[in-house]
C-alpha cells in the first residue's frame, strides 16, 4: 500500500470517529440544550427564568425525585415549592397553620384538623380531607419512617375536618406532619415513573433528572397569590467551586451550599446572603467502653479542652455558632436555658492531674502507669466542618497533654462496629420537626440506635418516660432543658457548633431567605428583577 | 484475522465472570451497606425495622453468594437490575450518561493527536534549540498540574474574566464541551508530546534515516513516511491506553463541570456501595479495555508488516 493511502485513512478513519461520536452525542444531550434554548427564547420574550445551583438535589442524599412518600425526596418536593404541608415552621421554629388552619386535640389518640378552604392541587382538584387521608394513607403504606413516627391508626374525611387516630399518644403528631414527608399530593393524579407529583405549592415540576435538576413552572392557580417566575431551573452542581464560579459568572440566579470559604466572595453588592442557624449540629460522642473516659474527670478535661469559639470563628469561618447543646438558640430549650464546661485550659490540666494523669515523662503528653493518654477520634469527610473540628481538636487537646489520633475516612461506620475508637464525632439535625424528643430518642437512651458509646442515665431514662406522654409545648420544652442539661452534666456529650446555612442569591433577586429548619427555599415570594 | 477478533472475544467471558466477582466481593467486604451508607449522609437516624424493610426491598438480605447467582442470572437475561440508591434501571441510566463520556473521550483524543504530533515532531527536530526547550518546559508544566487545578484556571479565565464560554457543561450546546477537552487535552498533550519526541529521536538516528538522506530524500519526506510511520506504533500503544481510561470516564473533570458522564457516576456508587450501578461499570470497563486492546492489535498488524509477516510465517 502507498504511504499517502495510509494517511489517508488514518485521517479518514479519525473524522469518521469524531463525526460519530459527535451525532451519538448530539442524541444525548438534545433536550438538554432545547431545554436551554427555550429558555433563552422565553427570556428574550419577557418571561421571568430564574437559574438556582444547588448541591442537594441527588440520589446520594436519598432525594433521587420529588414524591414525598420516597425517602428524603420530601425535602426536594418542599424546598422547591411544589408540595406543602399541613403546619408550617415559623422562623422560631413554632408550628403555623399551612394547609390546615387548627388542630384539636380531642383526647390522647386523637386528633382533629381543619383544613383551609379555597386550595387546589395543580391537577385541578380541590383539597379536601379525602384528598388528604389518601394521601397520609398511601405515606404510612409505603413510607417506613413516617409509619415509624406517625403512628396512625385511622383517618376518617369529613368535608374539611380530618380526624387521625393513632395507635398510641404521640405528642409531636402535628410536629411531624410538617416533616418533608408530609407533603399533601394529590393521590388520584399519582406518582409519575420518574418520581414527579402533584402539589398545591407556588410552582409545578415539568421535568425530574435524577441527580441533575428539575424544571419547575409557575402554578397559575395557586392560592396564596401568583408567583413572580415563569420558569426556574434547579440545576444540581457537586463542586463547590463550580457552583462558585457559576453563580460569579452570572450562569446562575441563587445558589445553596456554596463552601464556606466561598461566601466571602459574595459579600459586597450586587449578591446577598441569607443566613440562619440550623440544628444540624456537629457534636462528638465519648465510647464508655474506653478505660479512660468512664472517668468523668477525663470527659470534662476534654470538654474543657476543646475551643469552639475558635473553631467556629476561624475554621467554619464565622459560619456556625459555637454550640452549648444540641439546639441553637432560636430554639425555646436551645443553647441560652443550658450549660456545659467552657474552654478553660487550666482546668483542663488540673482535672487530669486529679485523675491521675499527668506527664512524668516530659514528652508532652500526660500518661498514668506509664502510658500516654491517646484518643482515637472518628469521624469522616463528607461534612466539610468534620475534619476541621478534629484538627481543632487535636491541636487544643494536645496543648493540655491528649494526644488525639485523627480517623477521618468513609468507613467511619465499619470502625463504629469494630469498636476501635474513643471518640466519634458527627453532624446530625437534631430538631428536624422542631420537637426536641428525636435527638434524645435517637442518640442518649438505652434503645437509641446511634448511642454509639453506650451512654447509660437513669435520670435521662426517667425524664423520656416523662417526655412521651406530655402535650404540652411549655412542658415539652422545660423537659428537654433538663434533659440536655443531663448529658451536658456526664460530659457524654460534647457539642461543639451548630451550622450556619446560607443561600446566596445573585443581582435582582428578592424573596430568597434561609430558614432554620432547612425546608423552605423556593416560595411565592421569590422574584427576580 | 476474524477468527483472532472471535477468540479475543470469548476470552472476555472467563474475564467478565472473574472481575465481577470479584468486585461483587470486594465491595462486600466492609460491614456496612448502601442503606448505612445512605442513613449516613442524611445525618438522621432510621430505625433498625426501616433498614431492615430496605434491605429486603433490594434484595441485600439474602446470602452474598445468592446475590451474586441472582445478580447474574438477571445480567444474562439482558436485566442488569436497579440501582440500589436511585432506584432507576442501570442500563437505562448507564446508557443516559454514555453518550457525554464518548463525546468527551473523542474530543479530547482527536485534540491530543492535533497537539502532540506536531509538537513531539517539532522538538525533536529541533532538538536542542530554544523552540524544543520551549516544548519540553511547556509540557513539563503541562504534566505537573493536577486537572482540577487546570479546569479551575481554564473556568478562572475563560468563563470569569473573558466571558467566553460557560462554566457548566452539558446545557450551553457545543460551547460547553470546550473546557473540559481542554483540560483533558493539556495533560495528555503534554505527556505525548515527550513521548513523539523520543520515539522519532530514536528513529531519526537510526541507519535507514541515515540511508534516506544519503539518497537526497527530503527531509519532510522522510519525516513523515518513514519516521513518524515507524513512531506510531508507540503512540498507537498509548493512545489506545488513554481511550481505554477516557471510556472509564473522569470523575473530577466530570464533576466540575458538571458533565453527566460515566466516571461521576462510577465513583458516587463506590462511595454509596450502589453494587449493581458498580457492576454495570466494571462489566463496562473489562469490555472497553479488551475491544480496545484488540483494535491495537490489529492496528500493528496494518501498521507493522513484521508483526504479520511473523504471523504468517508462524
Amino acid at each position: 500500500m502507498k504511504p499517502k493511502n495510509i494517511w489517508k485513512k488514518a485521517w479518514g478513519a479519525v473524522l469518521a470517529l469524531t463525526m460519530s461520536a459527535g451525532l451519538l452525542a448530539g442524541c444525548g444531550s438534545s433536550g438538554e440544550e432545547d431545554s436551554q434554548d427555550r429558555s433563552q427564547s422565553e427570556s428574550s420574550s419577557g418571561e421571568k427564568v430564574f437559574y438556582y445551583g444547588d448541591t442537594t438535589f441527588n440520589a446520594e442524599n436519598d432525594e433521587s425525585d420529588v414524591n414525598p412518600h420516597n425517602g428524603y425526596s420530601g425535602w426536594a418536593c418542599i424546598r422547591y415549592g411544589i408540595g406543602e404541608t399541613l403546619f408550617r415552621y415559623s422562623d422560631t421554629m413554632e408550628l403555623e397553620p399551612w394547609l390546615a388552619t387548627e388542630y384539636e386535640n380531642v383526647d390522647e389518640n386523637t386528633w382533629r384538623i381543619t383544613l383551609r378552604d379555597g386550595v387546589t392541587f395543580t391537577s385541578g382538584r380541590e383539597l379536601d380531607a379525602q384528598a388528604v387521608k389518601e394521601c397520609l394513607e398511601h405515606l404510612v403504606e409505603v413510607h417506613e419512617r413516617a409509619k415509624g413516627n406517625l403512628k396512625i391508626q385511622e383517618i376518617t374525611a369529613d368535608g374539611m375536618t380530618l380526624t387521625i387516630r393513632t395507635t398510641e399518644p404521640v405528642p409531636a403528631l402535628m410536629n411531624y406532619l410538617a416533616d418533608p414527608y408530609g407533603c399533601i399530593i394529590d393521590m388520584e393524579a399519582g406518582i409519575t415513573d420518574d418520581g414527579n407529583v402533584v402539589g398545591t405549592g407556588p410552582y409545578i415540576a415539568t421535568e425530574v433528572v435524577t441527580d441533575q435538576g428539575l424544571t419547575l413552572v409557575k402554578n397559575e392557580n395557586y392560592w396564596d397569590g401568583m408567583p413572580n417566575l415563569d420558569t426556574i431551573y434547579v440545576q444540581t452542581i457537586s463542586d463547590g467551586d463550580t457552583l462558585t464560579m457559576a453563580l460569579q459568572s452570572g450562569e446562575l440566579d441563587a445558589a445553596y451550599g456554596l463552601p464556606y470559604s466561598s461566601l466571602s466572595l459574595f459579600s459586597e453588592e450586587p449578591y446577598t446572603i441569607s443566613s440562619v442557624e440550623t440544628s444540624r449540629s456537629f457534636f462528638a460522642q465519648m465510647n464508655y467502653a474506653t478505660e479512660a473516659l468512664q472517668d468523668e474527670r477525663v470527659r470534662e478535661a476534654i470538654a474543657c479542652g476543646i475551643d469552639k469559639e475558635s473553631f467556629t470563628e476561624v475554621l467554619m469561618e464565622g459560619n456556625g455558632s459555637a454550640a452549648v447543646g444540641p439546639f441553637p438558640s432560636n430554639f425555646t430549650f436551645g443553647d441560652d436555658a443550658v450549660t456545659a464546661p467552657e474552654y478553660d485550659p487550666d482546668r483542663a490540666k488540673e482535672l487530669l492531674a486529679e485523675a491521675g494523669w499527668t506527664d512524668t515523662d516530659g514528652d508532652g503528653y500526660v500518661d498514668k502507669d506509664g502510658e500516654n493518654l491517646t484518643i482515637r477520634w472518628l469521624t469522616y469527610p463528607s461534612r466539610q466542618e468534620l475534619p476541621l473540628l478534629a484538627e481543632s481538636v487535636q491541636a487544643t487537646l494536645g496543648e493540655i497533654g491528649i494526644d488525639v489520633e485523627v480517623n477521618s475516612t468513609a468507613n467511619h461506620l465499619d470502625v463504629i462496629e469494630t469498636g476501635e475508637w474513643d471518640i466519634y464525632a458527627s453532624a446530625f439535625v437534631c430538631a428536624p420537626t422542631g420537637d426536641p424528643e428525636y435527638f434524645f430518642t435517637t442518640h442518649c437512651l438505652d434503645s437509641s440506635t446511634h448511642n454509639r458509646g453506650g451512654y447509660h442515665s437513669d435520670r435521662l431514662e426517667e425524664l423520656e418516660a416523662q417526655m412521651s406522654t406530655t402535650f404540652d409545648a411549655e412542658e415539652r420544652a422545660s423537659l428537654a432543658v433538663e434533659m440536655t442539661q443531663t448529658i451536658l452534666d456526664d460530659n457524654a456529650f460534647i457539642f461543639a457548633s451548630h451550622l450556619r446555612m446560607s443561600i446566596v442569591s445573585g443581582e435582582g433577586v428578592t424573596g430568597l431567605e434561609a430558614h432554620p429548619c432547612d425546608y423552605y427555599e423556593i416560595t411565592v415570594d421569590l422574584d427576580k428583577n | 484475522m476474524k477468527k483472532y477478533a472471535i477468540r479475543r472475544f470469548i476470552q472476555l467471558i472467563p474475564i467478565l465472570l472473574g472481575i465481577t466477582l470479584l468486585s461483587f466481593i470486594l465491595t462486600n467486604i466492609g460491614t456496612t451497606d448502601v442503606i448505612d451508607t445512605m442513613e449516613s449522609n442524611q445525618g438522621v437516624v432510621m430505625s433498625e425495622e426501616e433498614k431492615d424493610q430496605l434491605r429486603q426491598e433490594i434484595g441485600l438480605d439474602k446470602p452474598l453468594a445468592q446475590q451474586y447467582v441472582i445478580w447474574l442470572g438477571n445480567v444474562l437475561r439482558g436485566d442488569m437490575g436497579e440501582s440500589f440508591v436511585s432506584g432507576k434501571d442501570v442500563f437505562d441510566t448507564f446508557i443516559s450518561k454514555l453518550p457525554a463520556t464518548i463525546y468527551l473521550t473523542v474530543t479530547s483524543i482527536f485534540l491530543t493527536v492535533l497537539i502532540s504530533i506536531p509538537l513531539g515532531i517539532l522538538s525533536a527536530v529541533k532538538q536542542n534549540k530554544f523552540l524544543d526547550y520551549l516544548i519540553r518546559f511547556l509540557s513539563f508544566i503541562g504534566n505537573s498540574l493536577p486537572n482540577f487545578f487546570v479546569s479551575l484556571l481554564l473556568i478562572y479565565f475563560f468563563s470569569l474574566k473573558l466571558k467566553l464560554l460557560p462554566v457548566m457543561g452539558n446545557n450551553s450546546g457545543w460551547k460547553s464541551i470546550i473546557l473540559p477537552t481542554l483540560t483533558l487535552a493539556i495533560a495528555m498533550s503534554s505527556k505525548y508530546t515527550r513521548q513523539v519526541r523520543a520515539t522519532v529521536l530514536e528513529e531519526l538516528n537510526k541507519d535507514y534515516v541515515q540511508g534516506a538522506r544519503a539518497r537526497g530524500i527530503r527531509e519532510n519526506k522522510i519525516l513523515t513516511f518513514s519516521v513518524l510511520k515507524a513512531s506510531m506504533l508507540t503512540i498507537v500503544t498509548l493512545l489506545a491506553l488513554s481511550i481505554g481510561s477516557l471510556l472509564g470516564g473522569t470523575a473530577i473533570v466530570e464533576s466540575i463541570f458538571m458533565w453527566d458522564g460515566v466516571g461521576k457516576m462510577a465513583v458516587d456508587a463506590i462511595t454509596m456501595r450502589d453494587y449493581p450501578i458498580i457492576q454495570a461499570y466494571v462489566i463496562w470497563m473489562a469490555v472497553i479495555y479488551v475491544v480496545v486492546n484488540l483494535i491495537t492489535d490489529l492496528i500493528y498488524h496494518y501498521l507493522d508488516p513484521r508483526i504479520r509477516l511473523g504471523q504468517e510465517e508462524a
